[in-house]
């Protein structure tokens, strides 16, 4: 376990510095960030001496390896915009993120594994076709749009939810604490949750469907045991792995970036940060946040794959 | 106050012992209003001296205020500065207003005024403040409320740069950087509001702050509490109003403006604006990317003949554009800033398209099939860039100009275009002093290191006529010699056409119907010391 766990945590740290030098090299082929960064009117000579300031006369090389001596001391460095420092800017977006992005998946989850547990337990009813019709809406028709009609219709229309940003902070600088915090949270969330709940729904038939087909369904039944045992029980639990395995990825990935929603209910979460910080060249963010982003996906694939021994007693064995 | 107000003003509270003692003054204060806008774009941190940026200083001047004011067409007015003359060649004297005070009850005095200017250098991040005060090299305090600059030769425009020049009292020291400004700490400006709180991106809160000078001289303060939320995305911010969340959003696009004028709770207020959409032609002997004839790439570039100019000019529809692009809301130019501006021509007329005339001097010019020729231009930075690239476009091909459109974002447009990578290019350019040594120095002088001008010159224009004007111009005391010659410079080289002033796009606020007045300003800030109530 212990060898596995240092595997990981190596194959973390070099996927993390392959990708702080694309960050760099990216950059690099854009532009010079202070052309970006500075004001047009300023003279050659300001020019040339801000650049100086922000070591970006030298070559390449060594500004990557001073970024990276720095990393190894724990400093990400100061954003070119704020001239503060990354870290604390980064990870103080990271509750709004965090609640939006975990109501988001439970939302999926409470309407996905049912509602696709029926489609593929009664593939031909009616009401089957019907939850398929709307996981086809769920994830082809764009985020920003579904965005904007939910907006429309709750807030301007109707004046229930409000339109954007968030509610009032408390503890764990997280907004779920008031009345006032979910009413802000309800929209973003739901037009989050919207794609994953397609996903799944079609993910959750497709498995119950196999498995509905498979022995060891045949033989709980005929042991005589209740539908709801069955399906509950010896079905889920069969499915399980799949879904584990996607909730994970998506949490990793609507975690990194869920930019649209966050942009278009203005959630101040890292999404909307790293996008800002995206067309004003902030290189140090853009760094900071990706390396983050990394660790986090690399934190996430662990966590699944360890329940996927919870899961499967086979995958614990081995 | 109602409940959402009331939770962030708790939640405010609970970071600072400070604020709490505010929110309960301000809660038992007379006018309890609070204002909250919905604007594009915020500060970078509020240390007023770290940056630039339009959306930067309009939220600080809440805060802080400057040395000298402009009224909404940026003519200079009395601010703590109350007057200001020059002494000689290099010396500027600036009497001070009387009675001023800081938000922590200490005086005003001419020693901030030397340390706000000392301190800029040191704390100025790459939206550099010294773009405005760079021309003095030292000041000097004469008694408590005079204090004189010398300048690097003669600085006309030192007044019109210290509109930039935002006060902070000396006795924060040298230490504050934009963590202990961003805290509050040393966040004490002289203005209509105290600081809250702010984070990056996110809301800036203020507090009213009684004892503003203005207000013995009769300005009003109806504010108890400014809240200015950051929304970037247009859509967001329309529907932030509609919804009641904010009480009005700055920069409405022009595509929106119809829908909020039918809608009967809405009202919107048109005001001009000092950016210009320019057409920059490069007239280097060969371009970065060459033009094409009959699909084939020519050495030669067309550029540097001025019938080409003159045709692509003539071949331009103004005021179509200005109808079609930004639906009725933009001017027609003819020269790189309004004509109100100090240091305009009076005498640039409207250009009109005549294709005929345009057809014929590209036929004289040799290229009667025309050319091809890659077009770039920002997509993101002013309101309307991209639809008026491709607009343009199609206008040019009427007279055999088949100019590629390429509208890309800011990011990659601005290192592209200061490498010269560009054949033909469109941006926009604010004239945000109000006067035309700021814009003309900048972009029409050729580039010259050595005299800091022609910094902005992206069509490598230099003609020595025009060049010793704007420089003989950056250094006469005399408004009247010096706006003749800005005035000549302007006619010499907008009829020589390096590049071609196109339209601009005017700004577009919206509010509730009735419920606020508001005068817009022509460098676009919204600020909340100009909204008042109807009926207050």
């Amino acid at each position: 376990m212990t060898a596995f766990l240092l595997g990981r945590l190596a194959q973390a740290a070099l996927v993390m510095l392959v990708m702080s030098v694309l960050v760099f090299l990216g950059v690099y082929a854009i532009g010079n960030p202070i052309d970006v960064l500075i004001d047009p009117a300023a003279t050659q000579a300001m020019r040339a001496a801000i650049i100086r300031q922000y070591g970006l006369d030298l070559p390449l090389w060594q500004q990557y390896g001073h970024f990276l001596g720095n990393v190894l001391r724990g400093d990400f460095g100061n954003s070119f915009v704020f001239r503060i420092p990354v870290l604390p800017l980064i990870l103080s977006r990271l509750p709004a993120t965090l609640e939006l992005t975990v109501l988001a998946l439970l939302i999926a989850a409470a309407f996905g594994i049912p509602l696709g547990i029926w489609a593929g337990y009664r593939p031909e009813a009616r009401s089957s076709r019907a939850i398929m019709a709307l996981s086809t809406l769920g994830f082809s028709v764009p985020t920003f749009w579904i965005g904007l009609l939910l907006i429309l219709f709750f807030t301007v229309e109707l004046r229930w939810l409000p339109s954007g940003g968030r509610g009032p902070v408390g503890w764990l600088g997280l907004s779920i604490w008031t009345r006032e915090g979910w009413t802000h949270l309800l929209l973003p969330a739901l037009n989050l949750s919207l794609f994953k709940l397609g996903l799944l729904i079609r993910l959750v038939r497709a498995g119950t469907e196999e498995v509905m087909g498979s022995e060891h369904v045949r033989f709980a039944r005929a042991q005589g045991l209740p539908e709801r045992q069955v399906v509950g029980l010896h079905v889920l639990k069969n499915i399980g792995i799949p879904i584990v395995t996607i909730f994970g990825l998506e949490f990793g990935s609507t975690l990194a970036f869920a930019v649209v929603t966050e942009t278009v209910f203005n959630w101040p979460g890292m999404g909307k940060l790293v996008i800002e910080s995206i067309t004003s060249l902030d290189r140090p963010v853009m760094v900071a946040y990706l390396i983050l982003v990394v660790l986090l996906f690399v934190a996430i694939n662990l966590f699944v794959e360890l329940t996927y021994g919870l899961l499967d007693p086979r995958v614990r064995a081995r | 106050m109602n409940r959402r107000q009331f939770l962030s003003a708790t939640t405010a509270a609970a970071l600072s012992p400070a604020s709490l003692a505010l929110a309960q003054g301000s809660a038992q204060g007379a006018g309890g209003r609070t204002l909250t806008v919905g604007v594009r774009s915020g500060p970078e941190s509020i240390d007023p001296h770290w940056s630039t940026l339009g959306g930067h200083i309009e939220a600080l001047r809440h805060v802080y205020d400057s040395l000298v004011a402009q009224d909404e067409n940026l003519v200079l007015r009395p601010g703590l500065a109350t007057s200001w003359r020059a002494v000689d060649d290099t010396t500027w004297e600036f009497k001070l207003r009387e009675g001023v005070t800081f938000h922590d009850g200490s005086p005003f005095t001419a020693e901030d005024v030397k340390f706000s200017l000392e301190r800029i250098p040191q704390v100025t991040g790459p939206m550099s403040m010294t773009l405005y005060t760079k021309r003095a090299k030292s000041a000097e305090v004469v008694d408590p409320l005079t204090v004189r600059f010398v300048t690097d030769g003669p600085a006309p425009t030192l007044p019109n740069d210290f509109t930039r020049l935002m006060i902070v009292p000396r006795k924060i020291g040298a230490a504050p950087r934009n963590e202990e400004f961003n805290s509050g700490a040393a966040a004490i400006g002289t203005g209509p509001f105290r600081f809250t709180r702010w984070e990056p991106r996110g809301d800036l809160v203020m507090e009213r702050f009684d004892g503003w000078w203005a207000l013995k001289d009769g300005a009003t303060q109806p504010w108890a509490r400014v809240i200015r939320r950051e929304i970037p995305n247009d859509a967001a911010r329309i529907a932030a109003l509609k919804s009641g969340q904010v009480d009005m959003i700055n920069y409405v696009p022009a595509t929106d403006v119809a829908s909020l004028q039918r809608d009967p709770t809405m009202e919107v207020v048109v005001g001009d604006s000092v950016y210009v959409f320019n057409v920059y032609f490069t007239l280097a002997e060969k371009l970065p990317r060459l033009a094409k004839v009959d699909g084939r790439e020519i050495e030669a570039n067309p550029f540097r003949d001025p019938r080409v100019r003159q045709a692509m000019d003539l071949a331009i529809d103004r005021r179509a554009l200005a109808r079609v692009v930004f639906e009725g809301l933009a001017k027609p130019m003819s020269q790189l800033m309004p004509d109100s501006f100090f240091g305009a021509s009076p005498n640039l007329p409207e250009r009109r398209p005549d294709l005929a005339r345009a057809r014929a001097l590209m036929a004289e010019a040799g290229y009667p099939r025309g050319f091809e020729i890659d077009f770039h231009s920002t997509s993101n930075r002013l309101p309307g860039d991209s639809a008026l690239c491709e607009a343009l476009a199609q206008q040019w091909s009427r007279i055999g100009v088949k100019a590629n459109p390429n509208a890309v974002t800011g990011t990659v447009f601005f290192p592209a275009s200061t490498r010269g990578d560009y054949s033909l290019q469109m941006s926009g350019w604010g004239t945000l002093t109000g006067e035309a040594a700021y814009t003309y120095g900048a972009m029409i002088h050729g580039p010259d290191p050595s005299v800091g001008l022609g910094n902005f010159n992206r069509s490598g224009y230099s003609n020595p006529e025009v060049n010793k004007l704007l420089l003989d111009g950056s250094r006469t005391l005399d408004d009247a010699k010096r706006r003749e010659m800005f005035a000549r410079a302007a006619e010499i080289s907008m009829n020589d056409r390096p590049m071609l002033p196109i339209v601009m796009p005017q700004t577009v606020w919206a509010m509730g119907r009735n419920k606020l007045s508001f005068t817009p300003r022509v460098d676009q800030e919204t600020l909340a010391q100009l909204v008042t109530p109807k009926g207050a």
